[in-house]
């Protein structure tokens, strides 16, 4: 039985050829698509960073979580989902540097909010907006997470190689560290995605932005587990590990993707029910676009449909083959799930509205409304937003009855796609995540010799029920 | 399960891990234990019995399948066939706003199918007196259950021997007259 993971050149190899599939697709979406500073390229970067960042916090969850609530059957696994978190560690700085970049004007993913800064200011409808997206303020926060979720890291890597774990006291320790972890991770996982998912459209609400974004990395670390549990134990490790442990992960995978389900349903349902321009142009913006309403149903597709057909069987948890395939097609889902709310263009259909370019259009009023200046009249804004709810109506009915198509003459040009060169970024941020995460493993024996509830993981049988 | 026996020969343990031990060598010896009875859930027992998955999960997809249907093709006659009504500029198919209620009535067909299942399956229905082998079952008895109606006498013997060698405290046999009966 092999203890400690030899992080062989033969993997470091693979890896290197993967990142250097990534620089490649860098290197080509950035010369293909200046359009709009380069927007295709940034989008990619920010998507990216943030997803595996996600994934790396949500690696440390599961451990302060487990430990909190007694849980034993993932002690075998534990080292698996702190490794996770080496690229959280730097993530956080990464996402910093976006947002510097985006105050250097380097890039406009964040031009909305720019906008506001520079002119909202006396604007009653942008009061709060401006605390909340003052410089110092965006910054401070960004440099706090950064700060935080890298500290966490590596004190809850740390920690939970102690040998004297089983001492009553360091025991207590652990769960105060779990406890307080659990609320960092509350507070900065939802407010990260406010700042740089949601503020890419600062028009747009969702009251469970937090939340959804934590489902959606959420089935995304499960199955990034289960694929690296399956490899490991292909290459010999993990000897104890066997199909009851990829059972649990299987089932806390299907259960995360009915609840991701449940958050993408709520959200969708309220403001399309509710009906308030604000809320609906987010929609209007990509259902109007056919490549973005297929992307938007795709990734319900993956992410709902497939888990519940497919994964809801106990035979398909407990088959390598088949839960690794649907590991790998989920990660791609949430991957299709992140790329509808961070790309470019589906947030700047309307780029053109205050940029004063005649020719890509503005396609409908609820648009002048909320991009408006402050020289707006008010009594102005209130027929524009009659007439851009009529507009959002007639848009949803439209695409009820699938005739829609009656903007397809007047579409705004759009460079946003998942094409080659997002999946060799991809393949290239993977292989960045994968080496961070084979490194930190590398480090210590996988599974923790020392923990209280070892045995109890390597006893684990899921019983029939 | 329908036909209960009405002869059976009971084996009575009174430690959880004698009792599994028990169960794993009468069945490598060829031996069909009609029914096993434990004060509390033991640890591989299943296992140790070979019982199969239950399929009931599968009876609770297709009940929940058809509350689905049915909640959404009732909704749809509604809404587009029999009294189409404009609510707020919606279409007359709205399906997001379908969706809670064809969650919910999934929801109820397959818990109340799976209930009504599980107790048709256990012969649990009004009115019905339980077969009980041993009162001390819910206490500090373990018991298998040997269905006496089917081997000779001789391959009872057997079985009784077999069962004080894996350490049964007692072993009895037990008739009941046919009727559903204390």
């Amino acid at each position: 039985m092999k203890e400690t993971f030899e992080f062989t050149p033969a993997i470091k190899k693979a890896l290197f050829w993967m990142m250097g599939a990534g620089l490649i697709g860098l290197l080509f979406v950035f010369l293909m698509y200046p359009e709009n500073k380069h927007a295709r390229f940034w989008s990619n970067i920010t998507l990216n960073v943030y997803y595996f960042t996600g994934i790396g916090l949500f690696g440390l969850f599961v451990v302060a979580a487990t430990q909190l609530a007694y849980g034993g059957w993932q002690t075998l696994m534990k080292r698996i989902f702190l490794s996770l978190s080496a690229f959280a560690a730097i993530g956080g700085f990464l996402l910093l540097g976006i947002l510097l970049l985006g105050f250097g004007h380097v890039h406009s993913l964040y031009d909305h909010v720019m906008h506001i800064l520079h002119e909202g200011a006396g604007n009653p409808k942008f009061t709060t907006k401006l605390i909340y997206f003052a410089p110092a303020f965006w910054i401070g926060r960004l440099v706090a997470y950064a700060l935080l979720w890298f500290g966490f890291s590596k004190v809850m890597n740390n920690f939970f190689a102690r040998t004297d774990q089983t001492d009553p006291k360091v025991y207590k320790r652990s769960k105060l560290l779990a406890a307080a972890f659990i609320v960092v991770f509350a507070l900065t996982e939802s407010a990260v995605s406010w700042d740089m998912i949601m503020s890419m459209d600062p028009h747009w609400y969702s009251t469970l932005f937090g939340w959804y974004n934590f489902a959606s990395y959420g089935c995304a670390a499960w199955a990034m587990t289960i694929l690296i549990v399956i490899f490991l134990k292909s290459q010999g490790y993990l000897e104890k590990v066997n199909e009851n442990h990829v059972h649990d992960l299987g089932k806390m995978l299907f259960g995360f993707s009915i609840f991701w389900t449940y958050l993408w349903f709520d959200q969708f349902m309220l403001q399309w029910y509710a009906n308030i321009p604000e809320d609906t142009n987010f929609w209007v913006k990509r259902f109007d676009v056919g490549y973005f309403k297929f992307t938007v149903f795709l990734s319900l597709l993956i992410n709902f449909v497939f888990p519940l057909l497919v994964l809801i069987k106990r035979g398909a948890k407990r088959n390598f083959r088949l839960i690794g395939f649907g590991a790998a097609l989920l990660i791609f889902g949430h991957y299709v799930d992140f790329f509808n709310y961070t790309f470019f263009e589906p947030n700047n259909n309307e780029q053109a509205t205050h940029h004063g370019s005649e020719h890509a259009a503005v396609k409908s009023t609820e648009e002048v409304v909320l991009y408006a200046d402050a020289s707006h009249g008010g009594e102005h804004g209130t027929t524009d937003a009659t007439a851009a709810k009529h507009e959002t109506t007639a848009g949803h009915s439209a695409d009820a009855h699938a005739a829609g198509g009656h903007h397809a003459e007047e579409a705004p040009k759009n460079f946003a796609a998942i094409g080659l060169g997002e999946l060799l970024i991809f393949i290239g941020f993977l292989g960045v995540f994968l080496y961070m995460f084979f490194n930190n493993l590398a480090k210590r024996p996988i599974v923790p010799e020392n923990d209280p509830y070892l045995k109890e993981s390597e006893k684990l049988t899921v019983i029939y029920s | 399960m329908s036909n209960e026996p009405n002869k059976v020969v009971i084996g009575l343990w009174d430690h959880e891990e004698v009792y599994l031990h028990a169960v794993e060598h009468i069945r490598a010896k060829g031996i069909e234990i009609y029914e096993s009875l434990t004060p509390f859930p033991v640890h591989g027992l299943e296992d140790a019995l070979g019982y199969r998955e239950t399929r009931l999960h599968t009876a609770g997809f297709f009940f929940g399948a058809t509350g689905t249907t049915l909640a959404l093709s009732f909704m749809t006659w509604v809404m587009t066939t029999n009294y189409p009504i404009d609510f707020g500029g919606k279409p007359y198919w709205p399906l997001p706003s379908f969706i809670p209620i064809t969650f919910e009535m999934t929801v109820l067909f397959a818990a109340w199918g799976m209930t009504l299942t599980y107790l048709v399956r256990n012969r649990l229905w009004p009115g019905r007196v339980p077969r009980i082998y041993d009162v001390r079952t819910t206490d500090d008895r373990f018991a298998l259950v040997f269905d006496a109606e089917k081997y000779p006498a001789d391959k009872l013997n057997e079985i009784k021997e077999l069962c004080k060698k894996e350490g049964a405290v007692e072993i009895k046999d037990k008739e009941f007259s046919g009727k559903d009966e204390l």
